[in-house]
């Protein structure tokens, strides 16, 4: 890819998300190389950047990020061992990180990024037999131009579980490459996206069944408020033979801005017989009979809107299955969901 | 407690109370009867103060107070509490988190400290006894997967939650077992006082041989057209709206 046609509407995979609009060609050419402060408990290593990199697919700017970031970080979970990791990107510029979580092994991830400027970071995650991950992004609520770009394989019996909360930049991507290539693999991705007045998130996530037997949950919410865009596009394919996947997607947009915008773009592509794929997706607004219903019991009108959006995101926050996390993630939320109403 | 005076109210343009008056003392239980279509829910919900009930010409006064210039949480912090005939299913808010968030909403507008999370448990465990209420249910999502009687018991725990000065059940007995309407009326009874007011809204006899009204109003077509004592509501049973409604004709 030619570092001077940034991806912008024009390209279908970012229709809803006009990257060369949102910040020069030159910044991105300029930019430097993004760090992080990295906090590490139980068994996991940070080592060496390694001389042979696992094979894995990246959109077009984890793959620009990977081009000018020759190395990066690099963290390892061993055998049958257990550890958390803190990632608190410091810098901006191109990144690159490989997390490498080996057999039996089961790594909590939390990612927080506060930086305001241009970050583009591709990362490789690599699930080994019956490993386990458990992911959680955070974003603040800033101007940035920020590009998180994921690559996972997971190999047989392997479970990665994701949550992205996302309170909007000038532009957020979240793009997710997940291939499950191992029986009885298991991918499980939900998030938040709660947007005021100028925010943008766009998590945008494919799944490649490339095997049967192998379970994808994806559960995304958005709220947009004011003058807004928060974008789901989620792909699922199953590849020829992969029999016995089961694949359940829903996405649902709460439209509160006169000015907002959700695109929820759900995709199927399945060339095996025997599977269970269900998808759904909905935009709508708050309910006017609950709120009534709230009301006539004494709830002010401004308590009755934040109860329902709170209700509204729910399900999805309570995937994040580490506590101390959730309860970190939901008064994130809380905080932002007033904003949106104000 | 309440004067409804010539009220008219239309609903997205069609008239639905063509001139309703009704008044109830304090420490009466009234019951509203009428046959379907009578004008029974749009009372209901114009007392309430939903969107959409426009008050055309008339008044309703609460306590000496204009009530269509207050907005539907202000009702309920003054003591206004409707039972509604169709209870809202809400994902994502548990029975407990509601009664609680609605409970010290109220307190708030009165100018009352909140009650703590233990304190609220304490209170509706209570409450939630009388009306074989399950702990269970209290944390399960508002009115989600709940059976008609269900729903209908919880409107009424709210309500001695709450304790307000007028009640006002909308049509609680439809979908009610006779064991359920039994708990129901002892849950209403239970908060009859001199100082509180019930209006009775319902289609059938029944649920007034359990809660039994001072005054009986029978509504058709946006009015009352006959009143009487408790033993108007064995009149209609025995007879029928018809015979009645052509009476008044």
């Amino acid at each position: 890819m030619s570092a001077l046609a940034l991806p912008n509407r024009r390209v279908e995979d970012w229709k809803y998300s006009d990257l060369r609009n949102a910040i020069d060609t030159d910044a991105v050419e300029s930019a430097g190389t993004a760090s992080w402060t990295v906090s590490l408990s139980g068994a996991v290593e940070q080592t060496a950047w390694p001389e042979i990199m696992p094979r894995g697919v990246h959109g077009d700017m984890g793959a620009l990020a990977a081009a000018r970031a020759q190395t990066g970080l690099f963290l390892r979970v061993g055998k049958g061992e257990r550890g958390t990791a803190h990632l608190s990107l410091s810098q901006d510029g191109h990144g690159r990180v490989l997390i490498i979580v080996e057999d039996g092994a089961a790594l909590i991830l939390r990612e927080t990024a506060a930086p305001d400027g241009f970050a583009n970071i591709a990362f490789d995650v690599v699930l080994g037999k019956g490993a386990r991950l458990e992911h959680v992004r955070q974003t603040e609520r800033n101007d940035a131009v920020r590009i998180g770009d994921y690559s996972l394989r997971l190999a047989q019996s392997a479970t990665y579980r994701a949550h992205f909360a996302d309170f909007g930049a000038k532009l957020s991507r979240t793009e997710l490459h997940i291939a499950l290539e191992g029986e009885g693999a298991q991918a499980h991705l939900s998030g938040v996206s709660v947007l005021d007045n100028g925010g943008h998130a766009d998590v945008t996530t494919r799944v490649v069944h490339a095997i049967g037997n192998t379970q994808s949950t994806q559960l995304f919410k958005i709220i947009a408020g004011g003058k807004s865009r928060g974008v789901y596009q989620g792909k699922v394919s199953v590849a020829e033979g992969a029999n016995g996947t089961d694949s359940r997607q829903t996405a649902k947009g709460l439209l509160l801005g006169e000015r907002a915008e959700i695109d929820l773009k759900p995709e199927l592509e399945i060339l095996a017989d025997d599977v269970k794929c269900a998808h759904g997706a909905a935009i709508g607004d708050l309910d006017p009979e609950s709120l009534f219903y709230l009301r006539s019991r004494g709830v002010s009108e401004s308590e009755a809107r934040a109860l329902l959006m709170r209700a509204f995101l729910e399900d999805a926050v309570a995937e994040i299955a580490d506590e101390a996390i959730r309860t970190e993630v939901w008064s994130q939320v809380e905080a932002h969901l007033q904003r949106v109403s104000a | 407690m309440l004067e409804i005076n010539d009220l008219h109210v239309a609903v997205g343009g069609k008239e639905i109370l063509k001139g309703l008056s009704l008044s109830i003392a304090a420490g009466e239980v009234h019951a509203i009867m009428g046959p379907n279509g009578s004008g029974k829910s749009t009372l209901s919900y114009v007392l309430a103060g939903r969107e959409g009930y426009e008050i055309t010409s008339g008044s309703i006064l609460y306590r000496g107070v204009d009530l269509a210039s207050m907005a539907p949480e202000e009702r309920a912090a003054k003591g206004v509490f409707l039972a509604m005939q169709y209870p809202v299913e809400i994902p994502g808010v548990t029975t407990m988190n509601f009664l609680k968030t609605a409970l010290n909403a109220q307190r708030r507008a009165r100018g009352e400290k909140d009650i703590d999370a233990l304190g609220v448990l304490r209170l509706v465990r209570e409450k939630a006894k009388a009306l074989h209420i399950s702990e269970e249910m209290l944390k399960r999502a508002l009115n989600v997967g709940f059976s008609g009687g269900e729903k209908k018991r919880l409107e009424i725990l709210q309500m001695a939650l709450l304790e307000p000065a007028l009640a006002i059940l909308d049509e609680t007995d439809s979908g009610l077992d006779i064991d359920a309407l039994k708990v129901v009326a002892d849950g209403v009874n239970a908060l009859r006082s001199p100082e509180r007011a019930v209006l009775v809204i319902t289609h059938y006899q029944r649920l007034l041989n359990y809660i039994v009204p001072d005054r009986v109003h029978v509504l058709y077509s946006g009015r009352i057209i006959k009143e009487g004592g408790k033993e108007l509501a064995h009149e209609l049973e025995a007879k029928g709206y018809a015979e009645i409604i052509k009476a008044a004709a």
